[in-house]
C-alpha cells in the first residue's frame, strides 16, 4: 500500500516537473523567435542574399516591370520622383481592401516605407555587400501593429506580414538571379478538380514564408 | 496524355492527364522516349518521404526529344534528342555559378517542408514529391523541363536511348560518389549497393584511378553482373561478415574509400536490422542507416565515406565516435547533374562507360506499375525497369 502511494506521488511529481519544464521551454522558445515586441510594435528583421553586386540589385528596384512581377498581384508601385514612390497593395485578409504606402529613398542602397492608409506598418530596406563575393545582402526590417489573436489568424491564413516579407524577399532574389519565379501549380497530374484544389492549399502552405 | 501516377502508399496507376505547356521563357517540353525507375522512387511510393499527393506523376531519370521551347531558350532546339538532369537548377544563383546545382536556391517553389526539416531548402527535383517542388515527373508521354538551357543536354549520335537515359541520374550520381573520394590512383574502394548507382560508382572509381573495387550486396545475380561487367571483387553480406571480409581483403587496413549507394531502405541480417525496421515502421526514425554504419566502421583510419544513397530525416545508432576518432572524411549529397553530364556524354561516346546493361527490363508506360513491382522485389534479375511511353 505504502509503495503504491509512494509511486503515485513520484509519478505526480514527475508529471508536474515535466509539465512545468515543457511549459517553460515553450515559453522560452516563443520568446527566442521573431517577431520581437518593441513599444507596442511587432518587429522582424529578415534578410536574403542575392548573387549580384549592389548596383545590379538597385537596378532591379528601378525596373518597373520586374518589380511588378516581384510584388505579384498584390501590389503596384508608382514612381512620384527619384526619391519617392507610392505603393498600392491589396490586403488579402480584408478581401480586396486596398492600402497605400509611401516609400522614400533615404540614402545609397537604403529606403524606408510607411503605410499611410491601411494597417499600421513601416519598415526599412538596406543593401549591403556580402562577404566573399557572395553578392548583396538585402536586409529588411518590418514593424507592424498586431495582437496575439491576429497573429495566430494571420499565420493560419498565410497572410501574416512576416510571412509576406519573407515571400517577397524570395521572389525578388529569384527574379534578379534567374529572371523568373518558378511555379509548379498547374503542372499535369492525375488529380480531379477537388483533389487539385486541396493540393493547391498544400502548395501554398509549403510556399508561404519559405526561403531558399 | 498517359502518365504513371501515385495513388497512395504502394499504389500506382496509369491515367489520362492534361499535357504540359510552356509556362516560362526558359521552359522546354520533352517527348519522353525512355524513363527509368530509380531506387529513390521506392521511398516515395512506399510513403517514407511523406510529401506525395494522390495523382502526382513519378519519374525523374529520362531522355527524349524536344517538341517545344520557350522564347528564352537558346542552346536547345525543337527536334533535339536530349538527356535531362533530374535536379532542377536555375543557372543564376551562387550555387549554380559554383556548379553545385543540386543546391540551387531558386528551383524549389515549395521550400517550407525541407527548410523546416533540414534548415535550408536544396534544389527542386522533377517528379520527386512536394518536398522537392511538386514537379510533374517523366513517366509520361511529355514532361515540362524548366530552365531547359541549363538542365537538358543534346545527346551525341550513336548513343542508344537505353544507355544515355542513365546519364540523367544513376551515372552522374555514381560519378559524384567516386569524385567525393578524392582518388589519386591505386586506392581500394568499397561500394555498398550493386544497383544502377552502385555499379556506375564502381565504374567511375575505376576510371578515376582506383586499383581495386569491392562491391557489397546480398543479391548474387547483381554481384555476378558487377563482377562480369566491371571486373570488381564482391562480398555478399548475407553470407559473409562484411567488416571482417573487407578488413582481410585489405590486409587489415580497410578500404581507403567507402561509397554508400543504398539509401534509407537498406537491408541487412541480424537483430540490429530488425530493430531498425521496427523503428522505421513506427516512424520513430525515418531512415534505416544500416549500410552507412558499416561503411563508417569499415573505412580505413583517415579514409573517406561518400554517401549518395538517399536519406530523408533522422537516424539512430549513428557511429559518430568511429567517424570522429578515425578522422574520417564524410561527403554526401544529391548529384550535381549539370556539372557532370557533358563530360559523361563524352565518355559514353568514347565507350569508357556503357550503362546499357542496367536496362534489364524495357517496358511500355502502361506496364509501369508492374515494372516497379519487378524492380522493388528484384525479380527476374531486374536491375532497372525502363519505361518507353512513345
Amino acid at each position: 500500500m505504502t509503495t503504491s502511494k509512494g509511486a503515485r506521488w513520484a509519478l505526480l511529481g514527475a508529471a508536474t516537473v515535466t509539465a512545468v519544464g515543457v511549459g517553460r521551454a515553450v515559453a522560452r522558445r516563443r520568446h527566442r523567435h521573431q517577431p520581437v515586441k518593441q513599444d507596442g510594435w511587432y518587429v522582424v528583421r529578415r534578410g536574403v542574399t542575392v548573387d549580384r553586386p549592389v548596383e545590379a540589385v538597385i537596378g532591379f528596384w528601378t525596373d518597373q516591370e520586374r518589380l511588378d512581377r516581384a510584388l505579384a498581384e498584390w501590389a503596384t508601385l508608382e514612381r512620384i520622383d527619384d526619391e519617392h514612390w507610392r505603393c498600392v497593395a491589396r490586403d488579402d485578409s480584408g478581401e480586396g481592401v486596398e492600402w497605400r504606402a509611401d516609400i522614400t529613398v533615404t540614402g545609397p542602397g537604403r529606403l524606408s516605407w510607411q503605410v499611410t492608409d491601411g494597417p499600421e506598418q513601416q519598415g526599412t530596406v538596406e543593401l549591403v555587400t556580402a562577404p566573399q563575393g557572395r553578392g548583396t545582402e538585402i536586409r529588411a526590417e518590418l514593424r507592424y501593429r498586431s495582437g496575439p489573436l491576429r497573429r495566430v489568424l494571420g499565420l493560419a491564413g498565410d497572410h501574416e506580414p512576416d510571412l509576406r516579407l519573407r515571400d517577397t524577399l524570395r521572389r525578388v532574389k529569384s527574379l534578379i538571379e534567374c529572371g523568373q519565379i518558378i511555379e509548379t501549380r498547374r503542372d499535369p497530374s492525375g488529380r480531379g478538380r477537388m483533389q487539385e484544389r486541396a493540393t493547391d492549399k498544400v502548395r501554398e502552405r509549403l510556399s508561404a514564408g519559405g526561403r531558399a | 496524355m498517359r502518365a504513371l501516377c501515385w495513388e497512395g502508399v504502394g499504389k500506382l496507376k496509369v491515367r489520362d492527364v492534361p499535357e504540359p505547356t510552356v509556362r516560362a521563357d526558359g521552359d522546354i517540353i520533352v517527348k519522353v522516349r525512355a524513363s527509368s525507375v530509380c531506387g529513390s522512387d521506392l521511398h516515395l511510393i512506399n510513403g517514407f518521404l511523406p510529401a506525395m499527393r494522390e495523382g502526382d506523376i513519378l519519374g525523374h531519370e529520362f531522355m527524349g526529344e524536344v517538341v517545344e521551347t520557350g522564347p528564352g531558350v537558346r542552346r536547345i532546339a525543337v527536334g533535339d534528342r536530349v538527356v535531362v538532369g533530374s535536379v532542377v537548377a536555375c543557372g543564376g544563383c551562387w550555387y549554380c555559378r559554383t556548379e553545385q546545382y543540386s543546391l540551387c536556391d531558386n528551383s524549389n517553389p515549395q521550400p517550407v517542408f525541407t527548410e523546416k526539416l533540414w534548415g535550408h531548402s536544396p534544389a527542386g527535383i522533377l517528379g520527386y514529391s512536394h518536398a522537392a517542388g511538386g514537379y510533374s515527373g517523366s513517366h509520361a508521354e511529355y514532361v515540362r523541363v524548366p530552365f531547359g538551357d541549363i538542365g537538358a543536354f543534346k545527346v551525341p549520335d550513336g548513343v542508344p536511348d537505353d544507355s544515355v537515359v542513365f546519364a540523367s541520374d544513376a551515372l552522374p550520381t555514381g560519378w559524384m560518389a567516386a569524385d567525393f573520394c578524392g582518388l589519386t590512383g591505386g586506392e581500394v574502394v568499397a561500394v555498398w549497393g550493386a544497383g544502377g548507382v552502385g555499379q556506375m560508382a564502381a565504374r567511375a572509381a575505376q576510371l578515376l584511378g582506383a586499383e581495386r573495387v569491392i562491391m557489397v550486396d546480398r543479391l548474387p545475380e547483381r554481384l555476378a553482373t558487377a563482377a562480369d561487367r566491371l571486373g570488381v571483387e564482391t562480398v555478399n553480406y548475407a553470407e559473409t561478415d562484411v567488416l571482417e571480409a573487407l578488413r582481410e581483403m585489405t590486409a587489415g587496413r580497410g578500404p581507403d574509400a567507402c561509397i554508400e549507394a543504398v539509401g534509407m531502405e537498406a537491408h541487412d541480417v541480424g537483430p540490429a536490422y530488425a530493430y531498425d525496421r521496427a523503428k522505421q515502421a513506427t516512424r520513430t526514425q525515418l531512415d534505416r542507416p544500416t549500410s552507412v554504419r558499416q561503411a563508417i566502421l569499415a573505412a580505413r583510419k583517415g579514409g573517406t565515406v561518400s554517401i549518395v544513397g538517399v536519406y530523408a530525416g533522422f537516424v539512430d545508432k549513428f557511429p559518430l565516435g568511429a567517424a570522429m576518432n578515425k578522422a574520417l572524411v564524410l561527403r554526401m549529397g544529391q548529384m550535381h547533374a549539370q556539372r557532370y553530364i557533358p563530360m559523361l556524354l563524352e565518355r559514353l561516346v568514347a565507350g569508357e562507360i556503357d550503362p546499357a546493361y542496367l536496362a534489364t527490363h524495357p517496358m511500355s508506360l502502361e506496364e509501369g506499375a508492374r515494372g516497379y513491382e519487378i524492380f522493388e522485389k528484384k525479380q527476374d534479375g531486374c536491375l532497372r525497369t525502363v519505361l518507353h511511353p512513345a
